[in-house]
């Protein structure tokens, strides 16, 4: 029973990443950087494609560091319900504001 | 009392609940959950009052992308130094232990440093907390970011100051990923201020 419990306690918070998948992710990351930046000096580029690109690639980086840097990957779903579930009251309440104000950044402004 | 039983009690750690999981790292989690709404509360506000200021300066007048795109990289990068300093404590490197933890609160504090001089900057060009609906909210979003990287730094030093005097070793790196996950947390909120702030026209 003791090591049972022990054994869990230790999966749950002893795996993480090797040191090599931190590199790959950070030169990943790196690389995303230099693409948004890039995107901004694209010319004729629609300003809906470049807010639709920025936003993925910003999601993308969000969820790498949360997964790998943060070893959300690895760790219980307990913490990742933990966290995802404010996170996504908080898209909710940007996206309410947002509305009540009128204000998307794809769609003209009232 | 079985002999199981006792051999249960002794091993019990104070710090593991219920789900088997520490208490510490739980609470960490659960915070960083209540800082998602409080930074979201922020961006949601930024964003709608994005393009409704009645006078200038405007965002397309005065932020420098270039400069922010640096001192962006720099917290990205020291999202992995921090994760190197973990994995250095965990396997009783300290010696690499304490110069991530150090390079890590430098490039922390570099961040501070960029955010200093482009406030400084901004507000001799005329856009202050009062300015307008665009100055009140980039200042108490990015403001609250600001503190929280300063914070955090202050957190970096003293598991720094720990580990110089041998008061940090893998028996204590808890401690270190409890440390990480603010601090990787700081770097991602940066991620989504970057993108809606600076770089989406």
């Amino acid at each position: 029973m003791a090591d049972a419990h022990a054994h869990t306690a230790s999966h749950a918070e002893g795996a993480h990443a090797p040191v090599a998948t931190y590199l790959r992710v950070a030169v990943v990351l790196a690389i995303i950087t230099a693409i948004e930046i890039a995107a901004l000096y694209v010319p004729g580029l629609p300003t809906a494609a470049l807010v639709t690109a920025l936003i993925v690639f910003s999601v993308v980086k969000f969820a790498l560091v949360v997964a790998f840097f943060m070893h959300l990957r690895y760790d219980s779903k307990v913490l990742a319900a933990l966290f995802v579930g404010p996170l996504m009251l908080a898209c909710a309440i940007i996206l309410a504001l947002m509305a009540l104000f009128s204000a998307f950044l794809l769609l003209p402004r009232a | 009392m079985s002999g199981a039983q006792e051999a249960a009690h002794a091993v019990h750690d104070p710090n593991i609940g219920t789900t088997g999981l520490d208490n510490r790292k739980m609470g960490m989690w659960a915070f960083l959950g209540s800082e998602c709404m409080f930074f979201g509360s922020l961006i949601g506000t930024y964003l709608s009052y994005k393009g409704k200021s009645v006078s200038g300066p405007t965002p397309h007048e005065i932020l420098n992308i270039p400069l922010t795109s640096i001192s962006a990289f720099v917290l990205l990068m020291s999202s992995l130094l921090m994760v190197l300093a973990l994995a250095a404590v965990q396997r009783n490197d300290m010696r690499w232990g304490k110069v991530w933890l150090f390079l890590t609160a430098l490039l922390g504090a570099g961040f501070v440093g960029f955010q200093i001089y482009e406030f400084n900057h901004f507000v001799h060009l005329g856009l202050t907390l009062q300015t307008n609906l665009f100055g009140t909210t980039f200042f108490v979003l990015t403001g609250f970011h600001g503190a929280h990287v300063t914070g955090g730094v202050i957190w970096l030093l003293s598991l720094w100051g720990l580990a110089l005097r041998g008061k940090l070793g893998p028996q204590d790196s808890l401690k270190v990923e409890i440390c990480g996950l603010y601090w990787h947390f700081v770097d991602i909120v940066w991620i989504a201020i970057f993108t809606l702030v600076y770089l989406i026209p």
